[in-house]
């Protein structure tokens, strides 16, 4: 997985983040952590993650 | 493995964190003065909170001998956790 741009372009994942929530992100998914068969832990996940301002500019909308 | 190379360790881990936090959080104001949707006052106290919580860190790296680098993971495939040192303060 490599960023977009010239390559060996070094991109820091603190910047990626940054323009995920700039932008914003919709995170869904289902995890469930077993062992031995035995399931232990389930997470049903349905997330939106964005900054403040790009929730006011009809993302949501 | 001593107590105090535990410490040392464990404390790095949360700095990492924190940094983390707190240049993602410098970035989103960037953007936000950018936009200039914010007032004055809101301008100057984010600039001064950031500012002290800069100051902070640095405080506490030093206090457990950690330099910025030592706070930067590299993830591999992904790249660096956060960007490199060029000089920056």
């Amino acid at each position: 997985m490599t960023a977009g741009g010239p390559p060996h372009a070094e991109v820091a994942l603190v910047d990626l983040l940054d323009r995920l929530l700039a932008g914003g992100v919709v995170i869904t998914g289902d995890l469930s952590l077993c062992i031995a068969d035995v399931e232990l832990v389930r997470i049903s996940l349905r997330a939106l993650l964005t900054s403040v301002e790009g929730a006011t500019e009809g993302i949501l909308t | 493995m001593d107590k105090d190379t535990v410490e040392r360790d464990l404390v790095r881990l949360v700095l990492t964190v924190v940094e983390l936090l707190r240049q993602l959080m410098e970035r989103q104001a960037i953007r936000r003065v950018e936009r200039n949707n914010l007032t004055e006052e809101q301008e100057e106290r984010i600039g001064m909170t950031l500012m002290i919580l800069d100051d902070r860190m640095t405080e506490l790296r030093t206090r457990y001998d950690l330099s910025p680098e030592d706070l930067n993971l590299d993830l591999g495939p992904l790249g660096p956790l956060l960007p490199r040192q060029e000089g920056r303060h």
